[in-house]
């Protein structure tokens, strides 16, 4: 059976199975998705997801079985181009841009990808943070050109949707082998402070209370607000913040923030998101690394897709997430990682333990890839 | 009896630290095991995969029926939320001086290293 592809239980890390059996071109089976649940089988979301997955690709075969309990994914080439997304607005854009990220730059022509649903969401990283963390982490790994980039045309507040993403990424052959062992001091504090459909001074409270927490460690520190109006609003009424610390070596640490969706839970104060947010910030920087803790999985996927050659990254503390994610990258591609625990020295004051990761990349090149 | 007890114990009395020696040490070594846990078997060592359809939880009601349960209080839950955020449990206070102190170095307005500088 094993060579009949990879079996996995439940839906859990669904989007990294599938994302992986994409690159690898392995099959994958799924089985027993909520399968004990009064409402068992696949959300609308993930059947978003797959569909998704499938304009993308070409030549993808999706087997699902009738209570969604069971489904088989043999991945097609990905085709990538321009596509079109009514992303399910059960999850954010984030979920789907995401995955797409990871995908994006193993193309056979560069993807020029609208996604259309809800912007911003307190579970998942916002399109915002994504633009601003994860865009520069792809550069640093060589994937870079013009109009690589993700505009929020429409913003959407969850749960009522209505934001618009346009994401272009140009295609790589290969990948460039990275030493990212020295995050650097922090140099400067970004941020956006974006509201739709409330006052337009709720940025601005927003911006007042996490500069006030900030400002004890640097003076650089530019929060712009963002208020989007009339049909760039969406449907639903919110605000946030997303923070970046960005460091002299060029990492980016970040942080984010988004009110309590309408009708579901307390509602929160602008000053208190500032305040929190900003500490989340400070709790980020506390970890460190030269990689933020929602974009580990990424650079470990590129690490692993690089040329046959040593990548070294310094990571804070591993998330959940990314436990799991190594453990599929084994499974897919057959690569371990060393991982080294880096404890700060007496003197320091440069928050906590820090975990070194190397390895060897498996030469991945870009078979799609058309050669003009 | 009590008496001989009592000078050997006085006459062992210097030597006492060397009693268990070897235990001492495996204790040590233990703690700093648990305090630096080996991640490397951590994320790749063999993990017990909870089962959502283990054998035993299948209670039968005469007979016919099996009685099937949602299982809450797993640590491990195979159709757990797919969400790449980390939200670790215990989160530092953030009001308290100590710990914005820890953090002091991070920033160029922190202490800078030998043979650095902020040029």
């Amino acid at each position: 059976m094993a060579s009949q592809g990879l079996s996995y239980d439940g839906c859990n890390f669904f989007r990294q199975r599938l994302v992986l059996a994409t690159l690898s071109g392995k099959r994958v089976k799924i089985k027993g998705v909520r399968s004990r649940e009064d409402n068992p089988g696949l959300r609308d979301f993930e059947a978003s997801f797959i569909r998704l997955l499938d304009k993308v690709t070409n030549g993808s075969r999706i087997e699902i079985n009738q209570t969604g309990t069971v489904l088989f994914y043999q991945p097609g080439l990905l085709y990538g181009g321009s596509v079109e997304h009514d992303c399910n607005p059960q999850r954010s854009i984030g979920y789907y841009l995401e995955a797409l990220l990871m995908l994006a730059p193993f193309m056979k022509t560069s993807l020029k990808a609208t996604l259309r649903g809800v912007t911003n969401d307190p579970t998942d990283p916002t399109v915002d943070l994504l633009k601003s963390t994860a865009v520069p982490l792809m550069k640093q790994f060589g994937i870079d050109g013009e109009g690589f980039d993700i505009k929020v045309v429409k913003r959407g507040m969850a749960p009522g949707g209505g934001g618009e993403v346009v994401f272009k990424c140009p295609v790589r052959r290969s990948i460039k082998p990275v030493q990212l062992t020295e995050p650097g001091k922090i140099k400067r504090i970004r941020g956006v402070a974006y509201s739709v459909r409330v006052s337009p001074q709720m940025a601005n409270r927003i911006v007042d209370s996490a500069r006030s927490v900030l400002n004890q460690f640097l003076p650089d520190i530019y929060i712009y607000t963002d208020h989007m109006k009339g049909a760039n609003s969406g449907k639903s009424p919110g605000f946030g913040l997303t923070l970046v610390a960005e460091t002299l070596n060029g990492c980016f640490l970040s942080a984010e923030m988004s009110s309590t969706p309408q009708g579901q839970g307390d509602p929160v104060l602008p000053e208190d998101l500032g305040r929190n947010c900003a500490k989340l910030l400070l709790e980020e920087v506390h970890r460190g690394g030269c990689v933020d803790s929602s974009n580990q999985s990424l650079a470990l996927l590129l690490m692993t897709l690089g040329q046959q050659d040593v990548s070294k990254v310094l990571l804070g503390p591993l998330s959940p997430y990314t436990i799991e994610f190594l453990r599929h990258i084994r499974d897919f591609f057959q690569i371990m990682f060393k991982i080294e625990v880096q404890k700060p020295l007496e003197d320091e004051r440069k928050g906590g333990d820090k975990v070194l990761m190397t390895c060897l990349g498996v030469g991945y090149s870009n078979i799609n890839k058309s050669i003009k | 009896m009590a008496k001989s007890e009592s000078e050997e114990e006085a006459e062992q009395g210097t030597l006492r630290w060397k009693e268990g020696l070897q235990q001492k040490a495996s204790e040590a070594f233990l703690r700093q095991q648990e305090a630096a846990p080996n991640l490397r078997k951590l994320v790749y060592g063999s993990v017990v995969e909870a089962d959502d359809s283990e054998e035993e939880e299948e209670e039968e009601l005469g007979g016919l029926f099996r009685v099937s349960r949602p299982q809450k209080s797993k640590k491990f839950q195979a159709n757990a939320r797919d969400c790449s955020r980390f939200n670790p449990d215990s989160s530092h206070n953030w009001d308290l001086e100590e710990m914005l102190n820890s953090i002091r170095d991070c920033f160029v307005t922190g202490k800078w290293e030998e043979g650095q500088d902020a040029a």
